[in-house]
């Protein structure tokens, strides 16, 4: 027990299988992440990056990122995208987790790997241990640089630096020396209780390869089986099915992506365009005729305003010259 | 039948199909079997690696880079009356024309950043070292091709940010002693920057770089070939020859892996923060305060010390620190001749590394804390 233990340290046990296993999991990952992205269920503000690391370490963090936002009041995303791609992530860590729990058990720890549930046993040991360490990790962490930078703030104030710059320090300098202060710290803590971290996780591995018998072979006898544990049994149906995969997401990627950009600029927004009403040919005819009779009534009535208007206009000339006539003859 | 004079590849009755006479016509005349052997039966000491795939990524970041840019040369018009409203016809008006300039926009980063990974991996191996010393000068040449494509490239949508950024850069070479005043006006195609500036940087970015590009990749791969790979620094010749790949299908297919991540990153890129232009260009740069892409924060940075103030300082900070930093890369075969490849029993260039790497972290992020001093 004690040789076991002393053949490789928990920290590399840890780091050795959550780094490669992060890294095969993540391209699968990332396909979901872009599908959720091009159909508006998520939005990365400012945090892209650390939603990223969120992603890539999601073995860790698939239940530590919500306690982390519902203990902080912090957001990596908006939308319902990203529980889903968190969800999805699952099932793609526990895959991964196995197969390279399996190929590191027999090459790094020379132990057989159990046949069936390695990648679950490792899976559901890192989660525990990312929910329970990850938002002290944060809380800590984010202490410690809230901290370091007042501190960093009242260095840079130091009389003593008034005596090499008669302003005082420069703002180039003052910016650099307060994020190297404040940086160093931050970075010196976030590195140990990473290491903490990944040391506990791999303890709980350890402890699960124990269990495990030695593997007989020789080394080139290791390394052959090792090697064939990572390739799949059949390869052509593998690639053909990788290949089919890629054309099913080239299409839909394109059939949802949207045509026009979702971030218009001020200056060349489209106005809103309103669908036009159909047009109904019959109907705009009996409107064109029932106008067109009715302006030809009005036409006819003006006529015959008019006609009548003459006829008096007639008449009233008639009594007038009558008129002027009598009141000539009147002395 | 006697079974030793028998050929045991032919298969009596095998009438070949007309697939596999048109390849029999075309190997007989071409050798492609046996171009196809040397391609791709290519051993690799140690076995495939993901360090190794940075190499075929750029590969594929340029190819994707050509194809989004020929689209975007459909509609790009390189005139300093057009050049910022055709860049807002591709945004706003062409079909995806968005997506495309973005996916160009940030795979420029991304080749960048690609540079510097494969750059740290060869360092790193000690894949520098005889007898790749040629290799590493062509891959230097490349890295400097990179750099001046995304130099030429951020110019061309002739906003504020493009016209005072490449303003700002090519000050800078102003001031290399005897050449500096040449240079400037040879990019700025007189004495003061327009019409002429974004022609050559439109010719250098479109015609003159990719050429270059091309001709120094297949030196590079050739180079490669010729020296074959180097293999892992440390472990038994026994651990060595027992773990050696061949290049197909093992390491073919982890850069195909690595070339399809690098591919949805830059699709997920694209989506979160798409292109937005600033205002077009104009001689007075009003409240903008020009500054340069990402990747070269760090320098822009480094220059606002008051270490490099005054005109000895800039002639130091602006000339003479890269230059004997570049001359320092190109001299590096030449002078490290012990054969060591064991990163971590060569301390001297582990420290430098991490060196380098920390200060130019520390001093991007300076430089985008120091934006809030400026606005």
């Amino acid at each position: 027990m004690a040789e076991e233990r002393d053949s490789m340290s928990p920290t590399k046990i840890g780091f050795g299988i959550l780094w490669s296993a992060c890294w095969t999991g993540i391209p699968i990952k990332a396909v979901f992440a872009v599908m959720a992205m091009t159909l508006g269920l998520v939005h990365f503000e400012g945090r892209f990056g650390l939603a990223f690391l969120m992603l890539l370490a999601s073995p860790v963090t698939v239940f530590a990122a919500p306690a982390i936002m519902a203990i902080y009041d912090t957001h990596f995303g908006e939308g319902i995208g990203l529980p889903l791609i968190f969800g999805a992530s699952i099932p793609i860590d526990i895959w991964a987790l196995g197969l390279v729990g399996r190929t590191f058990f027999l090459e790094r720890l020379k132990k057989e790997p159990p046949h069936d549930g390695l990648g679950f046993a490792i899976w559901w040991r890192t989660a525990l241990i990312g929910t329970l360490i990850m938002p002290i990790l944060w809380g800590i962490v984010s202490k410690v640089t809230e901290t370091a930078i007042s501190a960093s703030h009242s260095l840079a104030d130091m009389e003593a630096l008034r005596h090499i710059y008669d302003t005082g320090l420069p703002v180039a300098e003052r910016i650099g020396l307060e994020l190297t202060v404040w940086g160093s710290i931050s970075s010196a803590v976030l590195f140990i209780l990473s290491v903490i971290g990944v040391s506990i996780l791999g303890q709980a591995i350890r402890r699960i390869a124990e269990d495990c018998r030695q593997a007989p072979e020789n080394y080139q006898g290791l390394v052959t089986r090792w090697d064939l544990m990572r390739v799949p049994n059949d390869q052509g149906l593998l690639l053909a099915s990788l290949a089919g995969a890629g054309v099913v997401f080239s299409l839909v990627f394109w059939t949802i992506l949207p045509v026009t950009t979702p971030h218009p600029h001020e200056c060349c927004a489209k106005p809103e365009v309103q669908a036009e009403p159909v047009y109904k040919p019959v109907d705009a005819l009996n409107k064109n005729t029932q106008r067109l009779a009715a302006v030809a009534a009005q036409v006819e009535a003006m006529e015959k305003q008019k006609s009548e208007t003459k006829g008096q206009k007639e008449k009233g000339k008639g009594k007038p010259a009558g008129a002027a006539s009598s009141d000539n003859s009147k002395p | 039948m006697d079974i030793k004079h028998s050929s045991p590849a032919v298969i009596p009755d095998h009438q070949p199909s007309t697939s596999e006479k048109v390849l029999a016509f075309l190997d007989e005349r071409l050798g492609l079997k046996e171009m196809q052997a040397k391609m791709l039966n290519e051993p690799i000491p140690g076995g495939s690696r993901w360090a190794y795939v940075f190499g075929s990524i750029l590969l594929f970041i340029f190819a994707m880079q050509a194809v989004t840019g020929t689209m975007l040369m459909f509609y790009y018009v390189p005139t300093a009356d057009h050049a910022y409203d055709s860049t807002q016809y591709i945004i706003h008006d062409v079909d995806y024309g968005w997506f495309l300039l973005s996916y160009h926009f940030w795979g420029s980063s991304a080749m960048v950043v690609c540079v510097f990974a494969h750059m740290s991996q060869v360092f790193l191996w000690g894949a520098y070292k005889k007898p790749r010393e040629l290799l590493w000068l062509v891959g230097l040449a490349l890295f400097g091709i990179v750099i001046t494509f995304g130099f030429t490239g951020y110019l061309l949508p002739w906003d504020q940010r493009a016209f005072w950024a490449t303003l700002v850069g090519v000050e800078i070479l102003d001031k290399t002693p005897i050449v500096g005043d040449f240079i400037a006006r040879f990019l700025k195609g007189g004495a003061s920057p327009g019409q002429m500036t974004l022609s050559r940087f439109f010719v250098l970015h479109v015609m003159i770089l990719p050429a270059a590009l091309m001709a120094l990749a297949g030196l590079h791969i050739f180079l490669f070939r010729v020296a074959a790979p180097a293999g892992p620094f440390k472990g038994t010749t026994e651990e060595i020859k027992a773990k050696t790949d061949y290049f197909f299908p093992r390491q073919i297919w982890k850069d195909i892996v690595g070339m399809a991540f690098v591919f949805v990153g830059l699709c997920a890129l694209a989506l979160w923060e798409p292109v937005v232009l600033l205002d077009k260009a104009t001689p007075d740069p009003g409240e903008y305060h020009p500054e340069p892409e990402w990747y070269f924060l760090f320098y822009f940075q480094l220059l606002r010390l008051k270490l490099f103030a005054g005109q000895f300082g800039q002639f130091m900070g602006a000339v003479a620190l890269p230059v004997i930093f570049m001359g320092l890369l190109v001299a590096l075969p030449f002078f490290d001749k012990d054969p060591e490849r064991n990163i971590f029993k060569r301390p001297i260039a582990l420290i430098s590394w991490i060196v380098i790497m920390v200060v130019i972290a520390l001093f991007t992020v300076a430089a985008v804390i120091n934006r809030e001093f400026l606005d």
